[in-house]
């Protein structure tokens, strides 16, 4: 997935704050650390306990607070913050 | 805990159920309630959503997962759990099973289900010692749904669940999985994006619902399931309001609309008088215009006969309510109230939040719909022949409690009724009733230890334990089994009471005494030295606090939460009462 820099700096401003608090706060609940340790550069090697198990329990969890549902394709990359950020703005961009 | 954590856990989204489950975890201090799951499907996110579903019922559940498509295996793993639930996928008995089985021959295919049944016999064997099994039916729902044909896929699911029907072991009970699958939608049930690659099969609202549907028989279990429907009357029994619209136009007649939702209700009530749930009535009303419904409205199914209770009068409701839990000797969480009123239903809830309340909901068609959903809170893992005669021995109870009125001294009125107690031991045909009776029994009980019918059973076998039941009658009726004694011997003749407890049906008569002088005395010719015996606190209980010192034990131990002790068995203090009598069953 190639996002342009200037793309991406639009879809920064755009970004609601709220929305990386959810994504916190899911992943806070999923692997059980505190929302505060979760920052953009958190990711799979960071987070000791993201395993496979719990990558799938974060996938359903944060399909359930955003309403959407992930392609498997999408669930695959979702494998740090940054990312997770990305692929949620623009499924829910397009309303998947 | 600060925040209120919500109990339906369909309401409540996967990312909260994880968070507050932690919290509960950490905050529950009971024993934990093991439970295993095994399956040859990965179902790893049940784990989370039935622990948080008990946990909030203060259950403090502990689930653990069987090692993935290896149930035998798990079997003999985890065969120590307090429950254990079975999801047997028939879709992965094989590898592409609803399709790879099209091109079996005759033989292969039975290989198939010679090998799944030995499979079966294989795990209730290793878990015959275990007091339940949750045994999810198999079923062809998730892949065979579009063949209309008549398929090898769907025969062979069919044998199997004959097979599993045909050789159940009492600890068994069988899940459907497809009514699961129904309230949920067969699409929605389903998530095939990590199917293939993971086995994964179901969805969260799936989980959400499966623990749902399951949770009242682990509720029962645990001596949780509620005991008694406390209805209102206008607009809760029937249509209209007594006092305004009159006798002759409150409606509850099959023959018009709203009248049939409310006949409705009167038949769900007469099930479950029948599952040996009380039926009670609490309305601010005038007594003698409800009394001339119940005996007289055509439209009337529920007679006097079957309300063990009914409290119309212009009292508030939540007096009222107190009162019935007194009379009935239960606890105020062992009750449902039904109400119209708003105002009713949120007092209710504000000032005895123990009690469920339920609200008639303002469109009618949905009243029947918000009791048939809530009938699993009556969830009895068994319905004794104690059950269908309960109302009966309620009547009997206030009977009892009118003559009371008349005697001065409490011993000539105990002598009066003429109490028997006939013992029962190693009796196989109320087994049922003894397990029931220690998942039931909250009050008089010592140590409040829940057993299940396979418990008993073991119980009975053993060399080193001994089981003694017994009922009671006295001159106004049989009470029934009614109490339990369960005694495990060690090696050095010293006996240990494991289970004392006597049910409400029998408190306050001096039986518990009595009882005990039987035990003393067996125990006695059977060699026994002395006897240890436990109080576990529990919310309950506080009435038998004192009870062993009362049979002249000596405490050894004395917390606020368990009390032990010892008793030389020459040194007991027998009770002197004279007007029981105790005969050997």
């Amino acid at each position: 997935m190639i996002i342009s820099l200037a793309k991406l700096t639009i879809l920064r401003l755009l970004m609601d704050d709220s929305i990386e608090q959810r994504i916190r706060n899911v992943m806070s609940a999923v692997f059980q650390i505190s929302a505060d340790e979760i920052n953009e550069d958190s990711s799979s090697d960071t987070i000791t306990s993201w395993d496979s198990l719990k990558h799938f329990n974060m996938v359903m969890a944060l399909e359930e607070e955003f309403n959407i549902e992930f392609g498997s394709e999408e669930i695959a990359d979702l494998l740090d913050f940054r990312r997770i950020k990305l692929v949620l703005l623009k499924d829910l961009d397009t309303g998947k | 805990m600060g925040e209120d954590i919500p109990k339906n856990i369909r309401s409540v989204k996967y990312a909260d159920i994880l968070k507050y489950n932690k919290e509960l975890g950490d905050y529950l201090e009971s024993n934990f309630y093991n439970i295993a799951v095994f399956s040859n499907i990965t179902i790893n996110q049940i784990k989370e959503i039935c622990e948080y579903s008990l946990r909030t019922e203060g259950i403090n559940a502990h689930v653990q997962i069987g090692d993935y498509n290896n149930i035998v295996q798990s079997s003999i793993k985890f065969k120590q759990s307090n429950i254990i639930v079975v999801f047997w996928e028939a879709s992965n008995i094989i590898n592409s099973m609803p399709f790879k089985i099209e091109s079996l021959d005759d033989d292969q295919q039975d290989a198939i289900l010679k090998k799944t049944k030995q499979e079966i016999d294989l795990l209730l064997r290793n878990l015959q010692k275990t007091p339940l099994i949750l045994f999810n039916k198999f079923t062809t729902i998730q892949f065979s749904n579009f063949n209309i044909r008549e398929n090898k896929y769907d025969r062979l699911v069919g044998q199997l669940n004959q097979y599993i029907e045909n050789n159940l072991t009492a600890n068994v009970r069988l899940v459907d999985l497809e009514k699961v699958i129904a309230t949920v939608g067969v699409e929605k049930s389903l998530d095939f994006r990590h199917f293939y690659s993971s086995k994964m099969l179901y969805s969260v609202a799936f989980f959400k619902t499966y623990v749902e549907y399951i949770k009242p028989i682990i509720m029962g279990a645990n001596g949780k399931a509620k005991k008694a429907l406390i209805f209102d009357c206008d607009n809760t029994l029937w249509k209209g309001i007594l006092g305004e619209d009159g006798f002759k136009n409150i409606e509850m007649s099959q023959e018009t609309s709203d009248g049939a939702v409310f006949a409705e209700i009167q038949s769900i009530a007469m099930s479950l008088i029948k599952q040996g749930v009380l039926i009670g009535l609490c309305s601010k009303n005038n007594p003698e215009d409800v009394d001339e419904v119940i005996k007289d409205h055509p439209d009337m199914q529920l007679r006097d006969e079957d309300f063990t209770i009914i409290r119309s009068n212009w009292l508030d409701k939540v007096s009222n309510l107190k009162s019935i839990a007194q009379e009935l000797n239960i606890g105020l969480d062992s009750m449902v109230v039904v109400d119209d009123s708003p105002f009713e239903v949120n007092l209710v809830r504000e000032a005895l939040p123990e009690i469920t309340a339920l609200q008639v909901p303002e469109e009618l068609h949905k009243y029947p719909e918000l009791l048939r959903r809530n009938i699993g809170l009556f969830y009895n893992l068994s319905v004794t022949a104690e059950d269908s005669k309960k109302v009966e021995i309620y009547k009997h109870q206030k009977l009892r409690e009118s003559v009371k009125q008349e005697y001065h001294d409490i011993e000539d009125y105990f002598t009066s009724l003429g109490m028997k107690i006939t013992i029962c031991q190693e009796d196989e045909s109320i087994i049922q009733r003894i397990s029931q009776l220690t998942q039931k029994t909250n009050q008089f009980n010592l140590t409040t230890k829940r057993y299940t019918e396979g418990d008993i059973r073991n119980l009975n076998v053993m060399d080193n334990s001994k089981v003694i039941a017994f009922s009671v009658s006295d001159k106004f009726g049989d009470i029934g089994v009614t109490g339990v004694c369960i005694i495990i011997i060690d090696k050095s003749k010293t006996a240990c009471i494991d289970t004392f407890l006597i049910s409400c049906r029998i408190i306050g008569r001096n039986i518990e005494f009595v009882l005990m002088d039987y035990l003393i005395n067996t125990l006695k010719d059977n060699g026994i030295n002395s006897v240890k015996a436990k109080y576990i606190k529990t919310s309950k209980n506080s009435q038998v606090r004192d009870f062993y010192d009362k049979c002249s034990f000596v405490p050894t131990t004395i917390t606020d939460l368990l009390k032990e002790y010892v008793l030389d068995i020459n040194d007991y203090k027998p009770s002197k009462i004279n007007y029981i009598e105790v005969i050997n069953g």
